[in-house]
């Protein structure tokens, strides 16, 4: 393993680590965010994720301008299709009936839940599952290819970065800052050792910053799930696993800003550069999680729950892993990664997203939670 | 899990899918008006962070009040008449 390695391990998992602790302290679930506005007409949490969007973009574009910045856009960031959006709306179906996302069900099952780990191996198997329709679903998003190799609506329309991120950074900060004036970015607090989601939502722009300058990327995880559901798969089906096409391909090849060499990495089962920078964030979430819950004396395991329950993160965890793979990625890499530098693969998922979350709420809601038994 | 006693209307809802919690505690409050104007408490016992946090203002805008107890890791909504 050569040095480029060791810093990569190193930021991967204090980012993860940071991140599940104010993960959990401050309640900071996306699904959480857009299912709420469906079944509650409840806002105040997707104002503080606008919040972390606005702060990301201005914080990346500032790293950017004084050149600590090494590749714009990042590397693993693929070019747009329509695919992107029946991904993000699969994504929003799964994550809603599973639970949480991908990065909230590692922080709910750090914190000691039951279904979220029971999703977290639906996750695993819908991720694994992804490899055996790759080609198709690759094939139809090549089909469905919008702009062709342009990465960003700046790159889509044309235009320098700075004309479309000025604007929307305008618009986004005065946004922000009315919504601060009234209170509006504040949360009511009654649970112990609450962090205010808006001090989280900067905190976690930060730790996406600084995993973007010393690693490259912002901070991602689906395809370690691949990863892991394909060495598990590779443990009883080896051969089978050898010949699939997605898990010998590799996606990620490049030098990494404080490194010398080029790395690679893709989603077989090998320990290569994707589970260097990915393993230690999921290790990191959860184990962030795990230690603010224990902190808190609030680390109970609960399992006598609804079958219909049970079955709800199974699918839906099964779902969130298959569309994490087809979207690709998921919320924390488009959202807090992708939307902040007008990533056209992440705009077209919260296209998407949206009203995928509103299907799963209105599952969920009518199937999965019942009155009391 | 559901208990009744006396005039106190226990439900455990720990460890269950969010956004349960809220959704069955609205539901709870709705259904147990008789018991919540007659004097008698609901009492609902979570480790959900947010139903801990958005229980109270819900159920306050119905004309409830709320305390919250936490022992032994758990979190106790008492919900009852203002």
């Amino acid at each position: 393993m050569h040095g480029e390695y060791t810093l990569i391990l190193i930021t991967s998992l204090a980012c993860g680590l940071a991140a599940g602790f104010l993960l959990h302290r401050s309640e900071f679930c996306v699904t959480g965010m857009f299912r709420d506005f469906f079944l509650f007409r409840d806002v105040r949490m997707l104002r503080v994720l606008v919040f972390m969007i606005v702060v990301s973009m201005a914080l990346v574009h500032g790293a950017r301008a004084v050149g600590w910045i090494a590749y714009y856009p990042f590397p693993l960031l693929g070019s747009m299709s329509l695919t992107n959006i029946l991904g993000g709306a699969l994504f929003g179906i799964g994550m809603v009936l599973a639970g949480g996302c991908v990065v909230g069900t590692l922080y709910k099952m750090g914190s000691g839940s039951v279904l979220s780990a029971v999703a977290f191996f639906g996750l695993l198997f819908g991720s694994a599952l992804y490899g055996e329709f790759h080609p198709a679903w690759a094939a139809l998003t090549q089909q469905l290819s919008v702009f062709g190799p342009a990465k960003t609506l700046p790159q889509a329309l044309g235009f320098a970065p700075s004309v479309l991120i000025i604007p929307t950074l305008a618009v986004g900060a005065w946004l922000v800052v009315r919504w601060a004036r009234r209170g509006q970015l504040i949360m009511p607090a009654h649970a112990d050792g609450y962090i205010q989601p808006w001090i989280s939502a900067m905190a976690l722009a930060v730790i996406g910053l600084v995993s973007y300058v010393v690693v490259g990327m912002p901070l991602g995880i689906t395809t370690s799930y691949a990863k892991l559901g394909a060495t598990v798969e590779s443990w009883i089906a080896p051969d089978h696993v050898a010949s699939l096409e997605y898990f010998q391909g590799k996606g990620l090849n490049y030098t990494p800003p404080f490194g010398e060499q080029a790395i690679t990495g893709g989603a077989g089962p090998e320990l290569d550069a994707i589970a260097a920078i990915q393993y230690p964030l999921v290790a990191g979430i959860v184990l962030g999680a795990f230690f603010s819950a224990l902190l808190l004396r609030e680390l109970k395991l609960h399992y006598r729950l609804p079958v219909r329950q049970y079955a709800s993160v199974l699918v839906g965890g099964v779902l969130l892993g298959m569309a994490a793979r087809m979207v690709p990625a998921c919320n924390v890499w488009h959202l807090w990664g992708g939307v902040p530098i007008l990533a056209g693969q992440s705009l077209l998922y919260v296209v998407g997203l949206v009203p995928g979350t509103w299907i799963g709420s209105h599952i969920l809601s009518k199937y999965v939670v019942r009155g009391p038994s | 899990m559901t208990e009744h006693n006396g005039n106190i209307h226990k439900l455990d809802m720990c460890g269950q899918i969010c956004p349960s919690c809220l959704l069955i505690a609205l539901k709870e409050v709705n259904s147990r008006r008789e018991l919540l104007s007659g004097g008698g408490a609901l009492h609902i016992y979570t480790d959900s962070r947010q139903a801990i946090n958005t229980i109270p203002g819900s159920v306050h805008n119905m004309g409830y009040q709320t305390n919250i107890v936490k022992s032994n890791g758990l979190y106790c909504i008492e919900i009852q008449k203002t």
